[in-house]
């Protein structure tokens, strides 16, 4: 058996639990939150993240259409 | 530092391959104000339907991200240097600057979760300040 060190087995246990995500969602909010960024609503996303800049000059400045 | 697809990515428990797993996860406080767009201002199409069965919960997690997982930085330390990238750079978006003065602050390395999120002048300025862009998909 590999022994870790402390430091390794807090790290280990810290990475285990971002992986998990936000025990607050749960797997329907999972699913509409999968749906936003990767399935069938990323382009209105992105479309609504665009406009947010578009809307707001102090956000969004002088750039054409919004992105970073 | 990361956008707002990666966050709500890591939030649902979607590890995007090539994060780094031990660096601070910091969301820049305009990314996440527009992810409170979504939740604040919804409008009548289909993403705002969508998003409002989120339960309260998950809302919560999405309006208050748990700093073990996503931290949402502190624009106050950046705010100068945000300031002085859009006065060189002569671009005032406060999003653009204040992501490019985080990507400085933290190992010059922002990561996003769509090349659709990236832009053209942002990722001439990212070059020119040695900050590396990264596009992941989950």
């Amino acid at each position: 058996m590999v022994s870790m060190s402390v430091g390794e087995e807090l790290l280990e246990e810290r990475r285990r639990r971002r992986r998990a995500g936000d025990p607050r969602l749960n797997e329907a909010d999972r699913e509409i939150l999968r749906r936003v960024t990767r399935g069938d609503l990323q382009a209105e996303f992105q479309a609504a993240l665009d406009a947010d800049l578009a809307a707001d000059p102090l956000l969004g400045g002088h750039e054409p259409a919004g992105r970073a | 530092m990361v956008d707002e697809y990666l966050a709500l990515d890591v939030l649902r428990g979607q590890w995007p391959e090539g994060l780094p797993e031990d660096d601070l996860l910091g969301l820049p406080v305009t990314h996440h104000y527009r992810l409170l767009q979504r939740v604040h201002q919804p409008g009548t199409g289909r993403l705002s339907r969508i998003l409002a069965g989120l339960s309260d919960a998950g809302r919560d997690a999405v309006r208050r991200p748990h700093p073990d997982i996503v931290q949402v930085l502190d624009p106050r330390p950046l705010v100068d240097q945000a300031a002085s990238i859009g006065a060189r750079y002569r671009t005032g978006g406060l999003l653009m600057t204040e992501t490019l003065a985080a990507g400085l602050a933290h190992r010059r390395a922002l990561y996003f979760g769509s090349e659709d999120n990236v832009g053209r002048r942002f990722a001439e300025i990212a070059a020119d300040l040695g900050i590396a862009i990264t596009v992941l998909a989950s």
